[in-house]
């Protein structure tokens, strides 16, 4: 009964639309006549302009045909590899006859130099290649077509990652191709353990999906239910992966993202080795990582390439920069309008003093400040960037300014508010600053209706509403709750890399140890003062 | 199988009835600039004939509904006025420094604190907020009549905090809200800083409102005040301790006897310093205490609870008034110690004298009976009165012991 | 049934978070009523009494390791015996709900929220509480867990800031006055760890049941120990004649003490909005308790369907105390009976199970599934 109507829906598919011609096509071959198959194409394809049916002669005798997306394709590769060795006979077979059904077997062994190329009679996959960007070419007298993939689209160069920028560590960012992303993976993880698998998703753009963990590493099972809950997304677009994301985490409506994403290869690797699957989507910079649990959202790459204790102080100031950026205006409200006995005595009638001619309550004036904020975050990211920088500085300092003079709030609030949006910022993860920065609102209001009974009621809900997240099954806080020793060096500090000898055992690797502990030490008690002053012989003479 | 549809529609309705209550909320929002902050409230006894005209029958209606027929009270409050106290250190030459334009000071009377401060709220605009109260002030007048009114209030009152000052003033103590002190900004906020530096500088003990009311509570212990008076330049000194039977004042000390207390209690840090007349008049110096330590032993003796106390002083000597007398040579240091031990003990008996008279244990003594002689406590003693009456037949040894440690900068 | 996950710690720290709650604020007054400067000690033997009561419990509860409380008991005594037993534990735990609602909705409106009406207060909780029933027992765990912590610190911390204060004279002499009225306030102190019969439906969902003795008494003794350090430290500072003046003599502790640099001038409202999490886990435990007895009685694989009906009950038995001397006359005679249900009827159960020698399967290996 709980399933209810769930299997019917999940039976019939959506529509298909125009596709059906290819559905339609789907069992009819092509045949020998090159003119039915190009009678085909053209029906289907012929009315864009940038489809190019070019006819020429193979070895000046057979009628041929090659049919290519003139814009997605690289020129120079059909015009010398595939074009003139059809069109030139190779010197060795100069003179001879080649029989019609010699004809393709010759083809392919000697005269073409394209080294992928495969042979295909269906109609329908003829048309999916092409629109791929593929190339055919079609001998008259053969039952089959050659198939290149000649693919070669313009694409931007691999910059630094514009959200995950570092100081110290690697300096490539993902680009739009899939096959250059996968590329980056690679060359940092040269392992014959990872796998990448791949599927087409979305009827109608059939982006390909990557996923990738490395065997014997990650748990079977994860990547079993990464494959499950993909396949049965069905939708007719993928656009990025984002939308991946939306079908396959947890809870749908928790503003809690439970999916990590990035677009950093580095981060990327370093997630597969932890145990961790990744999903890649052609035409998307960012890759995501499943599961996520919450810490991941206030670590960084760099975190791990420079030295432990300053990194770990970092990220302490990150994590209380997290928390100001969720409680701190809920509190002020709750101390102005509820308790202001909390405060010491002169600054309370300071503070009171402030607010004298501000016409609001603190709740309705911190929500009017905290929303034009938002406004004016969310303008300076549409403006254009000459413009938006301008914009962000400028215009928060005058903006505020003029609302204090102009009595519109007392100087206390802008101060809050502005630590606050800073502290917002100071969250690497773009997804989670936004959750923390939406829950701050209710939190406001709690606090104008309660005080700070209001407030620790509001972050108990959302405390208990963590605790019941979860991605993959795996809690959506641990390590710290269920407490877990080994997870707990890589929570709140950043232990040194070889304390966390163990990956994550939320996770449930398969191979549990990364560090040779053993191996440290032996390094440890073996170094020497190679460099030792009183060994210098330069000096000793003197 | 049907859905039933009409169950998320119930379950909305039952949302919506539980949300609606919140949306009529915000019951006990009131910003911090809409409430009256009292800094502090000084209370006066009147007498009734005089009060009697200026009173506003808000609690009650003369005939109707009886007042209780206790004397009546003048109640003074201390409102900080927002806006006249500048947000963060100076604001150019804008504050003027005058301290009697940042706070406002109405008074009113009443037959007791809560009437006075219901006719207090029919005049003000604002809420009265007393969270920040710091300091309160009665009258030796009122605390002579007794503070029980006072001491219930403000202890049923959940904003007050248990940190403020009550403290006793000689003469009327209006006078104390009145006052612009020029060090502070805000002339509660000097009255306390005065007494909490007195700590630190050992020159008074700890005894907040919290701690006073701890005292009076006990059974083996009495509580006490500190006693302020106005001096000039509208500054606040403190005179000595205000000491109590139950919560009535029965006398006063004299300011060096704080010092003496504090000896007894062994509080540090110390911070009095004394005259030493060696052999002549002319030949005094000056010690300065700096930390204290004693121990109260007891026993029974013939039913009569017998104390001894060990008082042990470090000094260091501050000062001498003319060249005679030579400070380089211990022999010197220790007939100075030898004097002044000889003049303490003395004095702290003359003290413990003085309370005994009125019964008014400041020491706690009687706690130290009730701890660690509860068979006796239990047989002769039980009660706070009990203990008042046993209180003047104890006996009291002191001694005491001085180190002069230090002698300053100059080596003689 | 649910998978076997809790660990011992997290065991331990339902136990604690259950047990500390909004009894903390009045319990130096209890303790003080009972034996004047020996409050300490008559905490120590109330918290004594309890531990017996919960090992009793546990030793129960290992007995039958795949059975609650409910199910068990009926095995031992009988369907129909056990039944009227476990509605009286049901109807035990509501009330218990709704009390401690009450009472901190009480504290709520007297001290910070002075003139919210108590029934906003109290519905709060409830709902706080009834909202996270909704999840498994896993999930249970996870919270008690997680908010274990934020009931240490402000405890340790007020008790470390008091210190200043402290006068060790006001606790002497250890033992007390009047020793008849000691057993009076054991009792009383005792009656405050009635929660710690959550634990029957925790050693079901146990990783390891055996280990839940070691859970028990370490959940019970950190519990006890922050008992007797409010105490102590209550009565170290304001001296036993103060703190019968005081109703919430904790509450005022908090306002007592200040954070060093004044930081924050008074502790007191801001210990109260830290302690909503304290009294929280409590509600919550009972809560759970309540719903989840209801479901096994009835036989359902679920819980959740009661969370929300169980509400307004629970919220118009909160109502009904008229005023707050009533209801804490209430919540002492309500303890005194929790006695019974929640000690001396499973120590009857445990002592038939013995003699007639019944006893549950040791947990088999098929339930321990380390993927689920």
């Amino acid at each position: 009964m709980p399933t209810r109507g769930n299997k019917k829906k999940q039976a019939m598919p959506i529509k298909k639309g125009p596709s059906q011609t290819l559905e339609k096509l789907k069992d009819r071959k092509i045949t020998a006549d090159i003119d039915k198959t190009i009678a085909f194409i053209d029906e289907i394809l012929g009315v864009n302009v940038d489809l190019t049916i070019r006819k020429f002669h193979v070895f000046g005798q057979y009628d041929a045909v090659i049919i290519y997306f003139c814009n997605m394709v690289n020129p120079n590769v059909i015009n010398l590899d595939i074009l003139k060795p059809l069109m030139y006979m190779p010197p060795h077979l100069q003179g001879k006859h080649i029989p019609i059904d010699q004809l393709k077997d010759v083809l392919h062994n000697d005269a073409l130099y394209h080294s992928d190329c495969k042979y295909e009679s269906y109609l329908s996959m003829l048309i999916e290649s092409i629109l791929r960007g593929g190339t055919l070419v079609a001998v008259d007298g053969l039952e089959e077509v050659f198939l290149f993939e000649t693919r070669s689209i313009d694409k931007r160069s691999i910059d630094q990652p514009a959200t995950e920028q570092v100081i110290r560590g690697p300096r490539e960012g993902f680009i739009e191709p899939l096959g250059t992303n996968i590329s980056l993976i690679r060359y940092r993880l040269q392992s014959p353990d990872l796998r990448i698998e791949t599927m087409e998703l979305g009827l109608r753009t059939k982006s390909k999906v990557a996923v990738c963990y490395m065997e014997g590493l990650t748990n079977p099972e994860l990547v079993k239910e990464v494959n499950a809950r993909l396949s049965k997304i069905d939708i007719d677009g993928i656009l990025d992966s984002g939308y991946i994301e939306q079908f396959i985490e947890d809870n749908h409506y928790s503003p809690f993202p439970q999916v990590q994403y990035t677009e950093r290869p580095d981060k990327v690797v370093a997630n597969l080795l932890e145990g961790r699957v990744s999903i890649l989507v052609d035409g998307s910079p960012l890759a995501l990582l499943v599961p996520t649990v919450f810490s991941q959202f206030y670590q960084t790459i760099e975190d791990y390439t420079e030295r432990f204790l300053l990194m770990s102080s970092i990220r302490l100031a990150r994590l209380i920069a997290l928390m100001f950026s969720l409680i701190f205006p809920a509190i002020y409200v709750s101390i102005i309008s509820f308790n202001p006995e909390l405060i010491p005595t002169e600054f309370a009638v300071a503070v009171a003093g402030g607010r004298a001619g501000v016409p609001f309550p603190a709740v309705v004036e911190v929500l009017i400040i905290e929303i034009s904020m938002e406004i004016l975050r969310e303008a300076t990211i549409r403006l254009p960037q000459q413009v938006g920088g301008a914009l962000s500085i400028v215009g928060v300092l005058v903006i505020g300014q003029a609302a204090v003079s102009a009595g519109f709030s007392s100087p206390i609030t802008i101060v809050i508010i502005a630590l606050t949006t800073i502290g917002s910022f100071a969250t690497p993860a773009y997804n989670a600053a936004l959750a923390l920065r939406l829950l701050r609102f209710p939190l406001i209001i709690m606090a104008g209706i309660f005080g700070l009974y209001g407030v620790m009621i509001g972050l108990i809900l959302i405390a208990n509403h963590l605790l019941s997240l979860k991605s993959f099954g795996v809690p959506y806080l641990s390590p710290l709750v269920p407490a877990e020793f080994q997870g707990m060096k890589d929570l709140l500090i950043r232990g040194p890399l070889w304390w966390m000898n163990k990956r994550p055992s939320f996770l449930q690797p398969v191979d549990t140890d990364r560090v040779n502990k053993q191996s440290f030490e032996e390094l440890e008690a073996s170094t020497t003062n190679a460099l030792d002053p009183k060994n210098d012989k330069n000096q000793q003479g003197g | 199988m049907r859905i039933k549809w009409w169950i998320p529609i119930v379950k909305a309705i039952c949302c919506l009835c539980l949300v609606v209550p919140f949306l009529t909320g915000c019951w006990d929002r009131l910003e911090i600039e809409e409430r009256a902050v009292v800094l502090g409230v000084s209370i006066d006894a009147v007498s009734s004939d005089d009060a009697n005209e200026e009173e506003d029958e808000v609690s009650h209606i003369s005939g109707s509904i009886p007042a209780p027929s206790k004397g009546m009270v003048r109640v003074a409050v201390q409102i900080a006025l927002p806006g006249r106290i500048p947000l963060g250190p100076g604001e150019g030459g804008g504050g003027k420094g005058s301290a009697g334009e940042t706070v406002w000071v109405i008074d009113v009377v009443g037959h007791s604190i809560d009437d006075a401060f219901m006719n207090l709220q029919q005049q003000v605009s604002s809420k009265l907020f007393f969270g920040h109260l710091r300091v309160i002030v009665v009258s030796e007048k009122l605390a002579r009549r007794g503070l029980e009114n006072v001491n219930d209030y403000f202890r049923r009152n959940p904003e007050v905090r248990r940190m403020a000052w009550l403290m006793v003033a000689k003469g009327n103590a209006i006078k104390f809200m009145t006052a612009t002190p020029q060090l502070e900004r805000v002339p509660a906020l000097y009255l306390m800083s005065t007494l909490d530096e007195g700590i630190r500088m050992g020159k008074f003990p700890k005894d907040y409102i919290g701690i006073f009311w701890s005292n009076v509570s006990k059974k083996g212990q009495e509580g006490f005040l500190p006693y302020v008076e106005m001096k000039k330049e509208q500054n606040v000194g403190i005179i000595g301790l205000a000491y109590f039977n139950d919560a009535k004042m029965v006398g006063a000390t004299k300011p060096l006897e704080i010092a003496g207390y504090l000896g007894v209690k062994g509080v540090n840090p110390a911070g009095y310093r004394v005259y030493i007349q060696l052999d002549g008049a002319q030949e005094s110096v000056m010690t300065n205490a700096t930390h204290r330590r004693s121990k109260i032993k007891v026993s029974i003796i013939d039913n009569v609870p017998q104390f001894t106390i060990d008082i042990a002083i470090e000094l260091n000597l501050e000062a001498k008034l003319n060249e005679n007398v030579k400070i380089n040579d211990p022999r010197i240091l220790q007939s100075i110690e030898k004097k002044q031990e000889g003049l303490s003990v003395l004095f702290y008996s003359n003290l413990i004298k003085k309370t005994q008279v009125k019964g008014a244990d400041i020491f706690g003594f009687g706690e130290y009976v009730r701890a660690f002689k509860p068979q006796f406590w239990h047989a002769h003693v039980k009660t706070a009165e009990g203990w008042r009456s046993m209180y003047k037949e104890s006996k009291f040894e002191v001694k005491v012991s001085l180190k002069i440690r230090r002698i300053g900068m100059k080596a003689q | 049934m649910e998978s076997r996950q809790i660990t011992v710690i997290q065991a331990a720290a339902i136990l604690v978070s259950t047990i500390i709650g909004v009894g903390v604020l009045a319990l130096p007054l209890f303790a003080v009523q009972a034996a004047d400067s020996g409050a300490p000690l008559v905490t120590m033997l109330g918290v004594l009494l309890a531990v017996i009561g919960l090992v009793l419990v546990t030793l129960l509860s290992m007995r039958f390791p795949n059975h609650t409380f409910i199910q068990y008991s009926e095995l031992i005594i009988g369907k129909s015996l056990a039944r009227i037993g476990s509605v009286l534990i049901i109807i035990f735990f509501s009330i218990l709900t709704s009390l401690t609602a009450r009472e901190f909705g009480e504290v709520v409106v007297t001290s910070v929220l002075r003139s919210t009406p108590v029934e906003v207060t109290v519905i709060v909780m409830l709902l706080l509480a009834a909202i996270s029933t909704r999840n498994n027992i896993i999930t249970f765990a996870y919270i008690h867990t997680f908010y274990f912590p934020l009931l240490l610190v402000p405890v340790l911390l007020i008790a470390a800031l008091s210190l200043k204060n402290a006068e060790v004279i006001n606790l002497l002499p250890v033992w007390g006055t009047d020793p008849k009225k000691m057993l009076k306030g054991m009792l009383t102190i005792a009656a405050l760890f009635q929660g710690t019969f959550v634990l029957t439906a925790v050693i079901p969902a146990m990783k390891k049941p055996s280990k839940a003795m070691k859970a028990s008494l370490w959940g019970i003794l950190i519990a006890g120990g922050l008992y007797v350090i409010i105490v102590a430290a209550a009565v170290s500072v304001f001296g036993s004649e103060e703190i019968k003046q005081l109703l919430w003599p904790t509450l005022e502790l908090a306002k007592a003490t200040s954070l060093p640099a004044n930081i924050l001038e008074r502790l007191d409202a801001a210990f109260l909005a830290v302690w909503v999490t304290a009294v929280f886990t409590t509600l919550f435990s009972s809560y759970y308790l309540t719903i989840y007895f209801i479901s096994h009685l009835f036989r359902l694989r679920e819980h959740k369907q009661f969370s929300y009906f169980l509400l307004p009950f629970v919220f118009v038995t909160a109502m009904l105390p008229q005023n707050i001397v009533q209801m804490y006359e209430i919540i002492e005679s309500v303890g005194r009976i929790g006695l019974y249900i929640t000690i001396v009827y499973p120590t009857l159960l445990l002592f038939i199970s013995i003699l007639r020698k019944k006893r549950g399967n040791p947990i088999a290996n098929q339930m321990v599934d380390p993927n689920r």
